[in-house]
């Protein structure tokens, strides 16, 4: 089934939700003033459905705009955007019934030289974990796709250096962690004053500081939008590291985010048998 | 015009060759992303029409720069600007300058460490040869293939050949030390006619209040996807906030001046806790009206040229030429 005919599922859906007044709003996709882009849009009438643009270039993940709202509010969700909505529920910063959610079956994304898009080429979930509605695409099944581009270096020092030399391109700007669906705490570290956790100049050390800060923050949160290194104006792909965190809770605790609302947040939970080998080191199997 | 001209390949060896005396500043590659960076001997400078995803006004005003020293009772000013050559400003960029120059160096106050950064860099200018997705500099009146705001201005010919001009003594001082470019002449004199095609201008009505601009239009809709994530004043040419930061070490205390962007909650949050911006709809206005409005007040001058980056750029794909135009549209 192609993006067209889902297209104008979606289309119907909205138009419909929007005229019995289900909702208030719906967040969904239009078109950007540069050609092929797909922007965010928060639909209010019927009539404007004509609008809602859906294709393989709606990459931006619209659960952020759920965050802090106080109406009903129906959403365009692609799998990782319904990720995020899941663990919004799982971290109690979302009702469910504040949300209604179409939730549409991803073949997965593209940029605008047509390669997949950040976090795409290796998605595994491509069919909404939750939805009230669900769009379907036959030709997509939850399968792993491509594993990502360079593999992390096992040697502490090759990793430092990786690190580091994506991080000479960082302008410390923190787009990533205002399109990050996770990053919502209502002061960043990074802003407060006391502690002053960010040297005064933006210089290598603080963008370490902000980098692994965040890093560590969205530890067992990273629903693998891609929308950091999406939105990276200079180019820096920081996503590798925080899946790398991905990797080692679900490796440890079989946990992966997003995928059932019913789950406790894996780092705010205890266990008497638990190793902390993410503190103390060691080997979950040992 | 045959004397005009030189060939790509010489023009890379001539600033490779000037990175002795100068810092010499090219659009490079730099991952995936084309941007202003110093060049030595065997960086690979790229010269088609792309635009830098970042201006070039780090080299003016960098983002982090450290101004005064506090030692033992003493205070000394850092004002040593290197020797700078800038290849590759599309005149978009050369024009933001423009702004710039009359915000640090025309107004109450001179700023003697941009008037340094200024007085020490040669600009060679690129014209554009075809607008880029997101570029409106047609809409703000400026000749993507021409700027006077320069010293040596190029135009790419198509294939491997530059003609060349230069706009001011500095350039031709340059482009004399080089057999091959020294009889290089000025521009001809250009009607004004030429320069500017007739285009319906982006811009407000500068005849009016602020006031008038605050609920002239529904800002809180205009900016309901914006993600407050600042980029667009990082990569625009002619955004210019600062803060200023004190760093205690040793005995001594450096006073750094850092770009900060007024997209930010903690650009305007007081002591007191209270915040006179509360939310993004305020910061994004005071964003449009300082660009269109202030500035144009204070400076005569608009401080966009429609370079495009903030439009280009912006994860949620925000357009500022779309919101002016939404403000024209109902402004008296």
């Amino acid at each position: 089934m192609s993006f067209e005919i889902q297209k104008e599922k979606i289309k119907q859906i909205c138009r419909e939700l929007l005229e019995k007044g289900e909702v208030d709003v719906i967040i969904g996709y239009t078109a950007g003033e540069i050609e092929g882009t797909r922007i965010p849009y928060i639909f209010s009438k019927p009539e404007e459905a004509d609008k809602l643009e859906w294709d393989e270039r709606c990459t931006p993940n619209l659960c952020t705009y759920l965050h802090g709202r106080k109406d009903k509010v129906g959403i365009v969700a692609k799998p990782c955007d319904v990720r995020g909505i899941v663990n919004y529920l799982v971290e109690s910063q979302l009702k469910k019934d504040k949300v209604y959610i179409i939730g549409v079956d991803c073949a997965g994304m593209k940029d605008d030289q047509g390669n997949p898009s950040p976090g795409c080429g290796e998605c595994s979930v491509k069919q909404p974990p939750l939805y009230d509605m669900r769009v379907e695409n036959p030709d997509v099944t939850n399968e792993k796709g491509a594993p990502p581009e360079a593999a992390d270096p096992a040697d502490l020092m090759e990793k430092l250096e990786r690190f580091q030399n994506e991080l000479q391109k960082c302008i410390l700007c923190y787009s990533c962690r205002q399109a990050c669906y996770g990053c919502y705490c209502q002061v960043c570290f990074m802003d407060r004053g006391v502690p002053n956790w960010q040297p005064a100049t933006p210089d290598l050390g603080a963008k370490m500081v902000y980098h692994l800060g965040r890093a560590m923050h969205l530890s067992g949160r990273c629903v693998e939008c891609g929308a950091c290194e999406r939105t990276c104006a200079s180019g820096v792909n920081i996503r590798y590291l925080i899946k790398e965190i991905s990797d080692f809770i679900e490796k440890t605790y079989g946990y992966k985010t997003g995928l059932d609302a019913e789950d406790q947040p894996v780092m705010t939970t205890y266990a008497f048998d638990d190793k902390e080998i993410g503190f103390l080191g060691g080997d979950a199997d040992a | 015009m045959r004397n005009q001209i030189i060939t790509k390949e010489f023009l890379s060896a001539m600033l490779k060759s000037l990175t002795k005396d100068y810092r010499v500043v090219a659009p490079v590659r730099n991952g995936k992303v084309l941007e202003f960076m110093g060049i030595s001997g065997d960086t690979e400078i790229v010269m088609n029409d792309e635009i830098p995803y970042k201006s070039a006004k780090d080299c003016f005003f960098p983002q982090v720069e450290k101004l005064l020293t506090f030692k033992d009772g003493e205070v000394a000013a850092n004002i040593n600007a290197e020797k700078t050559i800038i290849f590759g400003m599309k005149p978009c960029d050369a024009e933001a300058l423009r702004v710039l120059r009359e915000v640090f160096l025309a107004g109450q106050y001179q700023d003697p460490f941009f008037q340094s950064h200024f007085e020490n860099t040669l600009i060679i200018a690129v014209g554009c040869v075809r607008e880029k997705p997101g570029c409106f500099c047609a809409e703000r009146g400026i000749d993507k293939s021409f700027t006077d705001f320069c010293d040596i201005l190029l135009n790419d010919e198509g294939g491997e050949e530059y003609t060349v001009v230069y706009l001011s003594e500095k350039g031709m001082d340059l482009l004399g030390r080089f057999e091959e470019t020294k009889h290089i002449l000025p521009p001809p004199e250009r009607k004004a006619a030429e320069t500017a095609p007739e285009v319906k201008k982006v811009e407000l009505n500068q005849e009016l209040d602020e006031t008038a601009y605050f609920d002239i239009i529904d800002w809180g809709k205009a900016t309901e996807i914006c993600q407050g994530c600042g980029i667009c004043t990082f990569i625009c040419p002619t955004c210019h906030c600062f803060d200023l930061k004190d760093v205690s070490m040793q005995g001594a205390t450096d006073r750094f001046r850092c770009w900060d962007s007024c997209m930010y909650p903690k650009f305007t949050l007081h002591a007191s806790g209270h915040n006179p911006r509360a939310s993004t709809k305020e910061r994004y206005r005071q964003r449009v009206l300082h660009k269109y409005l202030y500035v144009p007040q204070n400076f005569g001058c608009t401080a966009c040229t429609g370079c495009g980056r903030c439009i280009r750029s912006c994860p949620a794909g925000m357009s500022i030429r779309k919101v002016v135009e939404e403000v024209m549209e109902v402004q008296p």
